[in-house]
């Protein structure tokens, strides 16, 4: 199973960039995700692997073999890349059988009889389908569509496997069980993957590494660990799972230990942060909601950061609650065990559990805007 | 589903590899792209061949097959001094004008009351609301004249009623009307399909708010009409610009003439033509014509966008009217009835009498003569065949090119993909009888042993009716691609085959419905189609339309009669047999 270099690739469509030299490269057997709101650019850039979509500038190698180059004039078409791709729609064609489906590209290719059946029955099997292989896509429902696309990617053993969206049309509880069957079905197959979604429960779950993209332009590429852990900006984090955002001064700094004067409460929290700050800076701190800890204002509490605020909302989301507490003019959100608390109460957290951002990086206007409460 | 938590994937067996397929090239290019210049290669020179001997001779001295020509643009100075041509212009205004008003008239309340109230009988009203487009205008207008002209049976009977007729069908006025109910049924179509498309909630939100049925209708539907409407008018006005059979037939006589007349009594009733003046009135026509089709595709494009925003189709609501209802279903049955049942009626019964008059009765002279007439000569007979012959293998050519141009304009990275979408649509903007000389004029530029093969010939007559149809073609099959999803070709791309194999293993199969359709339309098209021929056709290659007005000028209207329902007969039966095959084919 070969690896995907894709280099300094750019798109444009009429005068509009929609991708930004964009440049990673997948390992052999590597499960690689592209994630990022609607409209940055994911599909486009599987396109572009695929084909499907011609470059303006860049190049894309698939084991070493160049599949197309702007600089040396190579493009090779869609059909000789031999990669296999499951769309969101699924695209089964309406007018074959599922084994037709699977048998077409199959005779493209000019396989014998014997071998033909043989993959096809092969294909079916690992996605537990054979017993449906008469069928027509209109017989299927939405979960069984999704897994004939995907035997009809991997009947010809394709080097690459291309997935854009293909769980978006299951209802939620399917997919969750297609995903995690997905995975082990990558896994068992070790074909290197490449998978577009813009669910960050989804990309987290499947994936080797992540790449998080925003308005045609790379934002952070990294295991799911390190994207949910360590987000290279503001932007990720506040796309990849949840996350609190408070602008503020830095104060004082001491190697790795920053502190920050907080713009809603002008208290003064402390940040083992990397990265280059200087003192009077604006920074925004960011930090994921089960990283606070409330606590009664009764019960005292050792620590660096503690935050006195009280509780505006609770709300049980089943195993756990999540609190919105008030913190000067923003509202905080956290997550918590506990469903007892209200009033008065203490928001603690680790230096460690704290990121923070250069400049007044605000995610999202509306969901500031949300987590703002009027005076 | 719960199978799909606990199974493992079967354990995986590494096959060999299927490496992709090679795909061969010509000169550097594969099958695709050779197969997409050849299309757009084909499209050009249909298209360009009748347009440019025409420009040529506009501004030549003397017929454009003669040597020594000299350029020169004292062919317009002829033409806007001393030809009339003034008169003209001023006549086809008001023709086109008056005739774009009354179709609106027709088709919009029409369209309205039938799609979105609730209408006594208002689905079969619909449907006959659009038959008269399967009939000829030229046959139309025969109907009309046996039915409403100076000596015709309804004006007789009236003329005995109340001493005079009310109306006079040989005038400006007489050539709208009539033009209007042949084109109702487009514009009606058109509006129609506008207002199931745009979106119901608007009105039940009005209907919320406590307005009155008439009051939505004014306040909410007719507003939303207008993107159709616009559009709708300018296709009938530039389709009025060259409509040649009413005026042939009804302006002929009192000597009002419009372009398409000009033309032809210069071309073909002058016993020296005049190439140059002919020339020059084709060129200045087909940039009015030009500019109006071009008009009429920036309206569809933003008229579309209008429905597009609208978002998702629901079901329209239908109004409930009260007693006005039965004002318009009588306003349709009234169309219908006197402006095409009646007159195709009166014209299938007249070829079966010698005399159609209310002055005697009818029945009293019942008799095969008509028929008889036109199955003794074998001029008369061969039109008939050739009209078939013209009509089956143009709409089989046709089609294939349309299916091939519309594959290429919308389903490819090719370079001139748009070019290939103008092309095919362009010649919507050429007049028939435009068509018909510059044609006639290509083929006789041609070397000899090339233009033997089109010049009085039938195949010249396949290509130049055939150019007045694609448009139709195109304009049929592009729908239904741009229903299929892209990603299923793009599917078939990346399991391995090229452009042309992901239409033949996929598309093909998927837009065979389609296609079908295409068939049926260019084929009622052509057999319609005459106005070329008259430039065109040799002795033995006459159509039935030419054929009609042959024995029109001749007098033998009994004869017209019965040709023209041979033709309305040959075209149901096709219709009916063809649309019997695509249901088989549906169902299979
Ligand atoms: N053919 C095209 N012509 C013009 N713009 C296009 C075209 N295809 C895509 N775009 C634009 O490029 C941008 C990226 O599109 P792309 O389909 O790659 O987004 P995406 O990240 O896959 O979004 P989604 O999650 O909604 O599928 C979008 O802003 C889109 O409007
Ligand atoms: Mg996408």
């Amino acid at each position: 199973m070969p690896e995907v270099r894709v280099s300094h690739l750019f798109k444009k469509f009429g005068n509009v960039n929609v991708l930004n030299d964009i440049d990673f490269t997948i390992n052999e057997g590597e499960f690689f995700t592209l994630l990022g709101p609607s409209g940055c650019g994911k599909s486009t850039t599987l396109n572009c692997i695929a084909g499907l979509e011609q470059p303006t500038a860049g190049s894309i190698a698939v084991g070493g073999t160049p599949f197309v180059d702007t600089e040396r004039g190579i493009y090779v078409p869609t059909e000789e890349r031999n990669l296999g791709m499951v769309f969101q729609s699924y695209a089964l064609w309406p007018q074959m059988t599922v084994s037709k489906n699977l048998a077409m590209p199959l005779s493209i290719r000019r396989a014998s009889r014997g071998d033909k059946a043989e993959r096809i029955h092969d294909a079916l099997d690992k996605v537990g389908l054979s017993h449906l292989k008469d069928r027509y896509p209109h017989e299927l429902s939405g979960g069984q569509q999704q897994r004939v696309a995907l035997a009809r990617a991997l009947v010809y053993s394709p080097s690459v496997l291309l997935l854009d969206e293909p769980l978006s049309n299951l209802d939620a509880k399917l997919r969750e069980q297609a995903r995690a069957w997905l995975k082990r079905l990558q896994e068992d197959l070790g074909i290197t993957t490449v998978y577009v979604t813009h669910d960050q429960d989804e990309a987290l779950s499947l994936s080797d590494r992540i790449a998080v993209m925003f308005e045609g332009h790379m934002a952070q590429i990294g295991t799911p660990k390190e994207i949910y852990e360590r987000p290279a900006t503001a932007h990720v984090a506040a796309f990849v799972g949840s996350c609190n955002f408070f602008t503020g001064k830095l104060e004082n700094r001491n190697g790795r230990i920053c502190q920050v004067r907080l713009d809603n409460t002008g208290a003064i929290v402390t940040i083992v942060a990397d990265g280059d700050f200087t003192i009077g800076q604006e920074v925004t701190v960011a930090i994921r909601p089960e990283k606070l800890a409330i606590t009664p204002e009764a019960i005292d509490v050792a620590g660096v950061n503690v935050l006195h605020t009280e509780v505006l909302t609770r709300s049980y989301v089943g195993s756990r609650y999540e609190y919105g507490l008030r913190l000067g003019r923003n509202v905080v959100q956290v997550v918590s065990a506990d469903g007892g608390l209200d009033g008065a109460v203490r928001l603690v957290f680790d230096p460690e559990d704290a990121l923070l951002y250069p400049g007044v990086t605000i995610p999202s206007q509306e969901a500031q805007e949300l987590m703002t409460v009027s005076a | 589903m719960a199978i799909l938590a606990t199974e493992r994937p079967a354990p995986v067996q590494q096959r060999a590899v299927l490496p992709a397929p090679k795909y061969r090239k010509v000169f550097g290019v594969g099958r695709s792209r050779l197969f997409q210049y050849v299309v757009i290669v084909i499209l050009a020179l249909f298209v360009i061949a009748p347009i440019v001997p025409i420009l040529y001779q506009s501004f030549t001295d003397r017929p454009l097959y003669e040597a020594g020509g000299i350029l020169t643009v004292q062919n317009y100075v002829h033409l806007f001094t001393d030809s009339g041509f003034g008169t003209v212009i001023l006549n086809t205004a008001i023709f086109a004008v008056s005739t774009t008003v009354l179709t609106l008239v027709i088709a919009v309340p029409m369209a309205v009351l039938v799609v979105r109230t609730r209408l006594p009988f208002g689905k079969v009203l619909g449907l006959s609301m659009q038959w008269p487009f399967y009939i000829s205008s030229l046959i139309l207008s025969f109907g009309w004249i046996t039915l409403y002209g100076p000596a015709g049976f309804v004006s007789v009977v009236v003329r005995d009623a109340i001493g005079f007729v009310p109306w006079n069908l040989y005038s400006l006025g007489g050539m709208a009307v009539t033009e209007a109910v042949a084109l109702a049924p487009i514009a009606y179509v058109f509006c129609a399909n506008a207002l199931r498309q745009s979106d119901a909630s608007l009105e039940s939100a009005a209907q919320v708010c406590g307005a009155k049925p008439l009051r939505i209708l004014f306040s909410v539907v007719i507003p939303m009409l207008r993107p159709p409407v616009v559009y709708a008018s300018i296709l009938t006005f530039s389709m009025a610009l060259e409509t040649l059979s009413v005026p042939l037939l009804y302006g002929t006589p009192v000597k009002i003439e419009v372009f398409s007349t000009f033309l032809y009594t210069n071309g073909l009733q002058s016993i020296r033509p005049d190439y140059g003046i002919l020339g020059a009135a084709s060129t200045i026509i087909l940039f009015v014509t030009i500019a109006t089709v071009f008009v009429q595709a920036k309206v569809l494009k933003n008229s579309q966008r209008f429905i597009s925003v609208r978002g998702k189709a629901t079901r329209p609501r239908r109004l409930e009217l009260g007693w006005i209802r039965w004002v318009g279903a009588a306003g349709i049955l009234l169309y219908v009835i006197f402006g095409a049942t009646l007159p195709i009626l009166g014209l299938v019964f007249r070829s079966f009498t010698l005399i159609f008059t209310p002055l005697q009765s009818p029945f009293k002279t019942l008799t095969l003569a008509n028929y008889d007439r036109i199955f003794t000569y074998t001029a008369y007979i061969n039109s008939i065949v050739n009209s078939v012959i013209i009509a089956a293998v143009g709409a089989v050519l046709i089609s294939c090119l349309a299916l091939a141009a519309v594959l290429v304009a919308k389903r490819s990275n090719f370079r001139f993909a748009r070019t290939v979408e103008y092309l095919a649509l362009g010649p919507q903007a050429i007049p028939g009888i435009i068509v018909g000389i510059g044609f006639f004029w290509a083929f006789a530029l041609l070397p000899n042993a090339l233009g033997g093969l089109f010049q009085g010939a039938l195949a010249g007559l396949i290509v130049a009716f055939g150019l007045r149809a694609l448009p139709t073609a195109f304009g049929s099959i592009s729908p239904a691609l741009m229903q299929i999803a892209n990603e299923l070709d793009n599917a078939a791309r990346t399991s391995g085959a090229d452009w042309l194999g992901a239409f033949m293993r996929v598309l093909r199969s998927l837009l065979f419905p389609a296609f079908m359709g295409a068939i049926i339309l260019v084929f009622v098209t052509m057999m319609k189609e005459y106005s070329a021929a008259l430039f065109l056709s040799s002795a033995h290659t006459g159509v039935i339309g030419t054929t009609m007005l042959e024995l029109w000028v001749q007098g033998n209207s009994g004869s017209v009669a019965a040709l023209a329902t041979i033709q309305i007969a040959i075209t149901a039966v096709f219709v009916a047999v063809a649309s019997q095959f695509m249901k088989g084919h549906a169902d299979a």
